[in-house]
């Protein structure tokens, strides 16, 4: 029998406040263990939070980026379970009132992944379990959080790492996170079922929890489906539980009986106001969002005539899409911009985060100069190539390594001279020409090029060339 | 109504021991607790926006950094603490 893939997204996403969610104690990343707490998020008695403005903002944004409808009225409520990341024995999440409801992440195959919920609460304490004992930070405890719950509409590992990746991008877009997998400010809880094609029921769902690589989800989930598949194949039954990924081993292994709902005892916090948001703070928040990835994408195929993969690529970071539209300003062929910026820019920037800071000496200023030059055929190519290196490692403009004479580029004799010069100086070169060896041409036209210091025309040159040696 | 059961159950999520002599009262306590409570879906919901009884809203903070507690005081209360943590003993 054949079975298809069922699965859902649980996905935790760090705010990028300044500070924690109910007192103003720092939520920054990486300091000494416990120096960013206070009374509140140790969870002493008699304290009383107060909500932070920003993450109910920075909450907001991220539901009308993911087209969910904002509840006007929300509220706080208290989550209850006993485990020492949680000082208070309690978390303050969201219930039956979240701040964002309704939403859908699309697919690039045309896919609405449907959004149940968004909604705010603290980040719990990080346990360091070592010696037999349990270590506690409460440095990332009252951390502000959004939760991301999607609906089990993800079919296939591809469409849940394109889900997660959108998220991810949509989020650093609008700025509410860095979303930072491996420090855990972006984290997903995946719930995975298995259930023959064709069939409109859900099977029983294991949920595997806090995966921090999307890598990891594409692996976790293919064992996950393999291992249910076996299972009911085998005559056995899925049992509902959370999981843990094992990444060294790639396996998934129960980690403890889930609790219901029922279990959490939800009640309103009784610490904690109404959140009343109206109508009008809606429309301001959503003038702050800025076009969005995918529609860049679109923007950038249908009318600055990029290529699909091109346009994905530059859109992806919002640095590198602000720099491409920058330095296509006034350009008529803006694909010339995304070449030098995916072929030369791209090579300088190894990792994603290089990307996605994108620092870069050169000015989109600059970048569109040099590409103007070239569209005014004051530049070719070659020389453009070899300048834009030197930008690159400088930051100065085009000007300070192309000189006016340069720029007036080699007339007809000069190039042919060179090229006669070419011919002479190699003799192998053109003996494995005429035996029929293409490739030799190129040494011919490379010295053309490196005598000329990159004035000449390249193709103009092979043209000269070849008629040389064949007459 | 509350059963023997749930009272083991709630006990249980609140690590908390209560011993087998004790649980036929603490479940007649528990249900007598819980019908008290209860008095309150006799209030009439006319014109009460959900629970928010107070009726206020939106008491925020500004995101602005104040300085942290010293480490020393934020662990001074801890039965235990090592290089700068809180200690527990590991949760069977």
């Amino acid at each position: 029998m054949q079975y298809e893939m069922v699965a859902g997204f649980e996905t935790h996403v760090e705010l990028a406040t300044n500070t924690k969610i109910f007192c103003s104690c720092t939520t920054q990343f990486g300091a000494d263990s416990n120096t960013h707490c206070c009374p509140i998020c140790i969870g002493l008695p008699g304290v009383l939070p107060k909500l932070n403005r920003q993450a109910v903002r920075y909450a907001i944004m991220a539901g009308l980026a993911t087209n969910c409808h904002i509840a006007n009225i929300s509220k706080m409520d208290r989550k209850n379970y006993c485990y020492p990341d949680l000082p208070k024995a309690y978390q303050i999440s969201q219930y039956d009132k979240p701040l964002c409801e309704n939403g859908y992440i699309q697919l690039s195959n045309g896919r609405k992944i449907r959004l149940n919920r968004i909604h705010i609460e603290e980040d719990a304490g990080k346990l360091i379990h070592k010696r037999g004992d349990t270590y506690v930070d409460y440095n990332r405890g009252g951390v502000p959080l959004i939760e991301i719950v999607s609906e089990p509409d993800i079919r296939s590992v591809e469409e849940a790492k394109e889900y997660v990746e959108k998220l991810q991008q949509i989020m650093r877009y609008i700025g509410v996170s860095d979303c930072r997998m491996q420090e855990g400010s972006m984290r997903c809880d995946v719930n995975v079922s298995v259930r023959p094609v064709g069939s409109t029921e859900l099977g029983t769902r294991t949920e595997i929890k806090n995966m921090n690589s999307i890598t990891f989800i594409g692996r976790a989930m293919e064992y996950e489906f393999a291992r249910q598949v076996d299972l009911i194949e085998s005559g056995g039954e899925v049992e509902q539980q959370t999981l843990r990924y094992n990444d060294a081993e790639n396996t998934t292994s129960p980690m403890r009986g889930k609790e219901d709902a029922n279990d959490y005892r939800y009640f309103r916090d009784p610490d904690l106001v109404t959140i009343s948001v109206t109508d009008e703070e809606i429309e301001e928040l959503k003038a702050k969002i800025p076009e969005l990835p995918f529609e860049k994408v679109e923007r950038y195929v249908n009318e600055l005539g990029l290529s699909e993969k091109d346009a994905a690529n530059i859109a992806k970071y919002r640095n590198i899409a602000e720099f491409f539209e920058a330095a296509s300003e006034g350009v008529k062929n803006p694909k010339s911009v995304s070449n030098f910026i995916i072929g030369q820019i791209f090579r300088r920037l190894e990792t994603e985060e290089d990307k996605e800071n994108f620092d870069i000496k050169t000015t989109p200023e600059q970048l569109c100069e040099l590409v103007k030059l070239i569209e005014a055929g004051k530049i070719k190519n070659n020389l453009a190539k070899s300048t834009l290196e030197k930008m690159l490692d400088t930051g100065k403009p085009v000007t300070e390594f192309v000189s006016e004479s340069d720029m007036a580029g080699l007339d007809e004799n000069a190039l042919a001279e060179l090229c006669k010069k070419a011919v002479e100086s190699n003799p192998k070169a053109v003996e494995d020409f005429k035996k029929g060896k293409q490739k030799a041409v190129k040494s011919l036209v490379g010295f053309v090029m490196k005598e000329s210091r990159g004035k000449a025309d390249a193709a103009a040159a092979e043209k000269i060339i070849i008629e040389i040696i064949g007459g | 109504m509350v059963t023997r059961e749930d009272v083991i159950n709630i006990a249980r999520l609140s690590k908390l021991y209560i011993a087998e002599e004790d649980l036929d009262e603490m479940t007649k306590a528990m249900a007598d607790i819980v019908k008290f409570a209860d008095t309150i879906n006799n209030a009439s919901e006319d014109g009460v926006e959900f629970d928010n009884i107070n009726n206020l809203s939106n008491a925020f903070r500004e995101d602005e950094v104040v300085p942290s507690y010293d480490r020393d005081e934020i662990l001074s209360n801890a039965n235990d603490t090592d290089e700068g943590h809180f200690l527990v003993r590991k949760r069977v």
